[in-house]
């Protein structure tokens, strides 16, 4: 196959809006997997959740993580291409058709008028009547026939062409996010103090308060969240330290890097004793949830799996209360990778880990999760946002319509004009537009008289 | 027994007032607007119509009665973001009628939203303070953009199954008269007629000439003017071609305000959670209805598509808005499961 042949099946191909249709379907199937089935989650999660080959299956088609799988992005992918190739190839030569003489009853909206007067005279007073009513009208003859074209919001063929740009800048601002921009979350405890790699800056933890109040619903009491701050003091490129509130939905910003409260939780220190002696190795560390210890000379560990705010003292077991009232930790314990058991501790008192080894929880301290993301490509995002909206806005909200005029003489003072009405969206939507169009033409010529024919006055003699 | 039955009630707070007003006038707009579809009657039309719009308004005072009330926005459970929804559906509706008459889908709009807004009462937690993330200007923004979107898809959904209703009666029609022409001998002209308004398809229903009354379901007149009573009911019905211009533009209203919705939102999430888009199941869901009403879009404006193809495309994109805007916040977990 020649090149150009090749270049001409493409073309074709992608510049068919039922293969982008096609694509837009297997978008919508994979987005769709993406709500369905659990992302981000270990190979384990996959294989407890579904039956093996499901879970097979969705490992290997990287469904566990499918907006980042070759396929999503591949679509994504095929997906502009399709819009690049429709917007120039299609969009562009359809939406701004030439100027061209029409079989005028071949077209389905069309209506032939009878008046009296010249073409000329008729054609001046379609024409008057047209630009009165904000049409655009250009006359073009073709073989010696004169034709009328009126035009009605001409600009807004190029909505379609505005909400396909909107996409390409969308694009261009997210890969903008892929080649310069970073995204992080850190962690730190109330007193400590972190540093963002990317950045350099240093954010210190001065206090972090969390509100949760108690309200009392339908159903039941409910420990509502309401406010959670983080009083940092944080270091820039200046190198001044700067006292700084961090709250949900009050991000801050340190050198364009902006810093988001997106969690908390506690940090535990233990106490970790062997025959009654502390072991200062294994006890001046605090530990946040999920972290292990590993006991010297044995296979056994500990996992701090969980903070407890308040003990149910009545139950002994958690309450869904997430104020600090009477904590206490969950450890879960290991020997080698075999879990033995787990057990809610309250602070300050101890489990037996067995050959002498006990570990206390002796305090906790707030910690707070904090996100980051610095990305120059929001500016175009958002830019190609509104411009989709504002294509999207043209296209749905301005109807671009020709009427194409053709008036011919008859030989008996009167002439014929033929016309016939185009839309970019079918010929439905502006039937009743265009009924209402001739009816008032067709009225507002019938009751002008033809224009007067100037004669010599006769004079008579008195 | 005064004091047994009236002080419970008037101890109930206005806006549960004005929800139970706003159900009562829907179901009765309800059932008179099904009435004059059914009927054609006017009369009909003349109730059904005032209620509607007395329960629209009395949604609308219902949430700014318990704002007024609560100083906490209505729209941010799922309770108050049905009530919005159905007064919206109904708003918007009531809008259409008025201008491209539509009065017709009254009945379908008004009980659904009715049923939705009987749902959204029992997920009413009373009153609870809003979380963290919901403490935004952009809940005043976000919000009412994407239910007033989803409103809108429900009218074209409604306007979309009329669509449907007439166009696969026009087909039985029509293989009805084949059978009977076929049955009858010198009947074939009749026969021959249909054939061919069925081969000339999607021209056929734009061939408006200017003068005509337009007939885009030919076996549907055709039964009527010889007296089938339900062919009288169908073609007393708006002609296809202009369900299909309706389905448009309701699609036309709500796919803006979908795509703002969804702008708005990335917008609130880069302020709360850190980035714009996190492919959290409710933003995917969105993106994927979206998706469909673009397709939507497309495709009309392929003639070959343009009619039942795009009809079944629009009632596929409410089934997908349903499946974000309730299966999404009350089955699956993720950053947007604000149910209560």
């Amino acid at each position: 196959m020649s090149p150009r042949a090749l270049y001409d099946d493409f073309i074709r191909t992608f510049g068919n809006v039922l293969f982008a249709v096609a694509l837009f379907a297997v978008w919508g199937v994979l987005t769709l997997v993406g709500v369905v089935v659990e992302q981000g989650k270990d190979a384990a999660f996959y294989a407890a959740t579904y039956p093996a080959p499901i879970a097979r299956a969705l490992l290997r088609l990287d469904f566990d993580n499918v907006y980042h799988s070759p396929w999503y992005v591949g679509i994504i992918g095929l997906i502009l291409t399709s819009l690049a190739v429709c917007t120039f190839k299609r969009v562009i030569p359809a939406r701004l058709p030439p100027l061209r003489p029409v079989r005028v009853e071949a077209i389905p909206l069309h209506a032939t008028l009878h008046l009296r007067g010249t073409a000329s005279e008729v054609r001046a007073r379609i024409e008057a009547f047209f630009t009165r009513r904000g049409w655009q009208i250009r006359k073009r003859s073709f073989g010696g026939v004169e034709w009328t074209f009126a035009d009605r919001h001409n600009w807004a063929r190029r909505g379609v062409l505005v909400a396909h740009m909107g996409f390409v800048i969308i694009a261009a601002g997210t890969t903008l996010y892929w080649w310069k921009g970073f995204s992080g979350e850190t962690v730190v405890l109330t007193g400590d103090a972190v540093r963002i790699p990317q950045t350099g800056a240093v954010l210190s933890l001065r206090s972090f308060r969390y509100v949760i109040q108690p309200t009392m619903t339908k159903s039941g009491l409910v420990y509502q969240p309401i406010d959670y701050v983080s009083s940092l003091v944080v270091t820039g490129k200046d190198g001044i330290p700067q006292p700084m509130t961090l709250r949900v939905n009050h991000p801050i910003n340190i050198d364009g890097t902006y810093y988001y409260q997106s969690s908390y939780g506690f940090g535990v220190r233990f106490l970790v004793t062997h025959d009654g002696r502390p072991v200062p190795a294994l006890s001046d560390q605090t530990l946040l949830e999920g972290q292990m210890l590993a006991i010297p000379g044995v296979q056994r560990s500990v996992e701090f799996a969980q903070f407890v705010p308040t003990i149910d003292r009545t139950t002994g077991r958690p309450s869904p209360d997430p104020r600090v009232n009477d904590p206490g930790v969950i450890l879960e314990v290991f020997e080698g990778n075999q879990p033995l058991g787990a057990a809610l501790v309250p602070m300050k008192t101890w489990i037996d880990l067995g050959d002498g080894w006990r570990i206390i929880p002796q305090a906790y301290r707030l910690f707070s999760g904090i996100q980051y993301r610095y990305d120059p490509g929001v500016p175009l995002v958002g830019i190609g946002a509104f411009v989709l909206l504002a294509g999207l806005v043209i296209s749905f909200y301005f109807l671009p319509a020709r009427l194409y005029v053709r008036v011919d003489d008859k030989a008996d003072g009167t002439c014929t004009v033929g016309m016939a009405a185009t839309t970019v969206k079918g010929y439905d939507i502006f039937d009743g537009a265009f009924r209402e169009l001739v009816e008032r033409l067709r009225a507002e010529l019938d009751a002008q008289p033809p224009a007067p024919v100037l004669v010599p006055a006769e004079v008579t003699p008195t | 027994m005064t004091h047994a039955l009236g002080l419970p009630a008037l101890a109930m707070p206005p806006d549960e007032w004005l929800l139970i007003a706003a159900l009562v006038a829907y179901a009765v707009a309800a059932i008179w607007l099904l009435l004059y579809f059914f009927s054609q009657d006017e009369r009909h039309r003349r109730i059904g119509a005032p209620a509607a719009i007395v329960g629209c308004a009395a949604q609308f005072l219902q949430l700014g009665a318990r704002y007024a009330e609560t100083h906490i926005w209505p729209l941010l459970n799922l309770y108050g973001s049905l009530s919005l929804f159905s007064a919206m559906a109904v708003a918007i509706f009531i809008v259409f009628a008025y201008r491209y008459r539509v009065w017709f889908a009254g009945g379908f709009v008004v009980a659904i939203a009715a049923i939705f807004l009987a749902y959204g009462v029992t997920w009413n937690e009373g009153v609870m303070p809003p979380v963290p993330s919901l403490q935004s200007y952009w809940a005043k923004i976000h919000v009412p953009l994407v239910v007033s979107s989803y409103a809108a898809f429900l009218l074209s959904f409604v306007l979309s199954l009329l669509y449907l209703l007439k166009h696969y009666a026009e087909q039985r029609y029509r293989a009805r008269s084949l059978q009977m022409a076929a049955a009858a001998p010198g009947a074939g002209g009749v026969a021959l007629d249909l054939e061919e308004t069925a081969a000339s398809g999607a021209s056929m229903q734009a061939s408006a000439v200017l003068g005509e009354i337009r007939h885009d379901t030919p076996a549907i007149d055709a039964a009527a003017e010889a007296g089938d009573p339900i062919a009288g009911w169908l073609a007393s019905l708006p002609s296809l071609a202009t369900l299909d211009v309706l389905t448009y533009r309701a699609v036309a209203v709500g796919l803006p305000l979908l795509t703002l919705g969804i702008i708005t939102g990335a917008m609130w999430a880069r302020e709360a959670w850190g980035a714009y888009w996190q492919w959290d199941p409710k933003e995917t869901a969105a993106l994927f209805s979206w998706i469909i009403y673009a397709s939507y879009m497309h495709l009309h404006t392929r003639n070959a598509w343009r009619g039942y193809r795009t009809a079944w495309v629009s009632v596929v994109g409410f089934v997908s808005i349903i499946f974000c805007y309730l299966g999404v916040n009350i089955w699956i977990s993720g950053l947007h499961s604000y149910k209560v």
